[in-house]
């Protein structure tokens, strides 16, 4: 029984790697989704919102969100709760920062954030604290969790935005989408084209490319899959990523499988001071060579944990670390 | 006949799981290849001494409370090395053996704290009431290592789940060394409790009448099979089903005597583990599947066999 009650804690709780919360939520979203699906619906989402967002001529303002409902808003929203820490970045990011009146613990980017009251972690949103701040928008992770406290918010009259942010193409879409919502149009907009633009310059053309893991938990160990906002990082910096064809965000490997796909470089996301991790001295790791070799990179988990408006640069801090490692 | 099928299974399941594996490697370099000796060669190993640890400690549990539900992490062991996982991980320990050692420890807690309610009575341990502490004890542990999971700031904290959920990766000639040095005590305590726990299973009164030191006999069991689990769970985490199933295919083909149950469950539990383990690894290849899972998977469908037949009796 006692089993039982350990297994009976939702997955969810259970896949995180350095990256805070929200960085859990979408892989434990995102673990049975292959990448092109989120991709080619991140697309649809996309048109749609730039079909249906223009003013119309009352002042009102409409979107459509990530779970397909219509967002309609009478005027720029004045008082945002941001449920995800990505989100509270973007709103700072296109000027929206002084609307912001909530925000989850996770919040700490930028600096300025941490001044905002915090509304819980914001995993299954306490909607009690969040009306306390009077919202006039209160923007979404699109979860399970989530889901039924966006009912709860629509029957006190509270509109709510679900967005998916998954993806780095996600960063752009969403920009443009709380521009809109806040007013900020020409800066969401300019902010997107900036993310986007960043996304089209090919790769450095080293041959041959470093060939890189992540390793975000030793036992059992886990990786990062093409269908994270990481593998791209990996791509746009130059690297390769010996994890590609897993399609989900993370997985679960053999200590094996690792040691034969032979990384050059492990990549570590870390919260605190950039050092070996414990495992590595452990005699099992010691058959993978770059953990042998003391061959770690060690990427700032508040930088690379989710996909922000900061991607540009994450991409040049990982480009810079890969040259530096040659 | 039995034990040559039981051991030929086993030795097959053994070299299948050091032959199979994700990565390819040719037979010839078999015996040099660092994945071979370094990775799968320990894990199966860890495999055959966790799985066989489990099955013994379930089959003495089984007796000991008289119950066939009992499982080697009913008695709330599984909650403390969570508990201890937890704190390890949230109070940075520093060195690659905190975590395991950490789970060790909260184990014992757990096991401390059950088996002195289970002398609430008086000086003998009441069955009933080890079994009622060992729930109310893991949903307590199980209760503060939620609390401390939510409200820490550490994100590391949920991968402690991932780890207690059970898997072999943690394998190396390092642990197979430990539990080599570890287990045999609390292993022959067992064996040697053989004819006592055939008449456990009587009753207690019949047993006394027939001659056993009851007292003795039940704590002696009970702590030797937590201490086997604990090893098993610091090492492993929870593997599900393979106490809990292994005890009862092992009765129904080689009966209720303890002398030949005991070993019987080892064997067995041991194969069970380690043949889950390699499907594991390579059924889903370049992704693993918990273990626990595969356990129960294969474990559950047999027993299901099982209960069908003694219904038909």
């Amino acid at each position: 029984m006692a089993l039982q009650r350990t297994k009976a804690l939702p997955l969810a709780h259970l896949r995180s790697a350095g990256g805070g919360i929200c960085c859990m939520r979408r892989w434990a979203h995102r673990t049975h989704l292959a990448g092109w699906l989120l991709a080619l619906a991140a697309g649809a989402c996309r048109s749609s919102a730039d079909r249906r967002s223009t003013p119309d001529g009352s002042g009102a303002l409409s979107v459509v969100d990530d779970a397909g409902r219509a967002v309609v808003l009478a005027a720029p929203a004045r008082r945002i709760v941001s449920l995800a820490p990505s989100i509270t970045e973007l709103l700072f990011a296109i000027g929206a920062g002084d609307r912001v009146v909530g925000r989850t613990t996770w919040c700490k980017y930028p600096p300025a954030a941490t001044a905002v009251p915090s509304v819980g972690d914001g995993l299954d949103p306490n909607v009690e604290a969040i009306a306390a701040q009077r919202p006039d928008l209160v923007v979404l992770y699109r979860s399970a969790l989530t889901e039924s406290a966006t009912g709860r918010l629509a029957a006190l009259g509270i509109p709510t935005l679900v967005l998916r942010h998954d993806r780095l193409l996600d960063v752009g879409r969403t920009a443009r989408l709380l521009g809109r919502l806040t007013g900020q149009s020409s800066a969401g907009d300019s902010l997107a084209r900036l993310i986007d633009s960043t996304l089209a310059v090919p790769p450095p053309a080293t041959i041959p490319r470093p060939r890189l893991a992540f390793v975000v938990w030793d036992n059992p160990p886990m990786t990062i899959g093409g269908g994270s906002f990481l593998d791209e990082l990996v791509g746009l910096a130059g690297g390769e990523n010996v994890f590609h064809d897993i399609r989900s965000a993370s997985a679960t490997v053999s200590l094996e499988t690792i040691a034969v796909r032979d990384p050059d470089w492990i990549l570590i996301l870390t919260d605190s001071a950039p050092g070996p991790p414990a495992w590595s001295t452990r005699a099992e790791w010691r058959v993978v060579r770059a953990a042998r070799a003391r061959h770690f990179l060690y990427l700032p988990a508040e930088l690379f944990g989710q996909p922000s408006p900061r991607t540009p640069e994450a991409v040049a801090t990982l480009r810079r670390l890969l040259e530096a490692a040659r | 006949m039995k034990w040559l099928a039981l051991v030929g299974g086993l030795v097959a399941v053994l070299l299948a799981a050091v032959v199979l594996g994700p990565a390819a490697v040719p037979l010839r370099e078999l015996t040099h290849s660092p994945i071979v000796w370094q990775l799968r060669v320990p894990r199966a190993l860890l495999g055959l001494l966790v799985g066989g640890s489990l099955g013994v400690a379930g089959a003495s549990l089984q007796s000991l409370v008289r119950n066939p539900l009992a499982d080697p992490f009913l008695l709330g062991l599984s909650g403390g090395a969570g508990l201890g996982a937890v704190t390890a991980i949230a109070l940075h320990l520093p060195g690659s053996w905190a975590l395991p050692l950490a789970a060790f420890v909260g184990a014992l807690g757990a096991l401390g704290l059950v088996f002195r309610l289970g002398l609430v009575g008086g000086a003998e341990l009441d069955p009933r009431i080890l079994l009622l502490g060992g729930v109310a004890v893991g949903a307590f542990c199980a209760a503060v290592t939620t609390a401390i999971v939510s409200l820490a700031e550490a994100s590391e904290l949920r991968n402690a789940f991932l780890w207690l959920w059970g898997g072999l990766s943690g394998a190396s000639w390092d642990t197979v060394r430990v539990l080599l040095v570890y287990l045999p005590l609390p292993l022959l305590v067992l064996f040697g409790a053989a004819r006592p726990l055939d008449l456990l299973v009587l009753g207690e009164e019949q047993a006394r009448h027939l001659g056993a030191d009851v007292a003795v006999v039940k704590r002696r069991v009970y702590l030797a099979a937590s201490f086997l689990t604990a090893a098993a769970v610091a090492t492993a985490g929870v593997v599900g089903f393979v106490g809990l199933i292994v005890p009862h295919l092992a009765r129904s083909l080689w009966g209720g005597r303890h002398r030949s149950l005991l070993p019987a469950s080892f064997l067995a539990g041991g194969a069970l583990l380690v043949a889950a383990d390699t499907l594991a690894r390579v059924a889903v290849a370049p992704r693993e599947l918990p273990v626990g899972v595969v356990t129960a998977l294969v474990g559950v469908p047999l027993f299901v066999l099982l209960l069908r037949r003694w219904t038909a009796y």
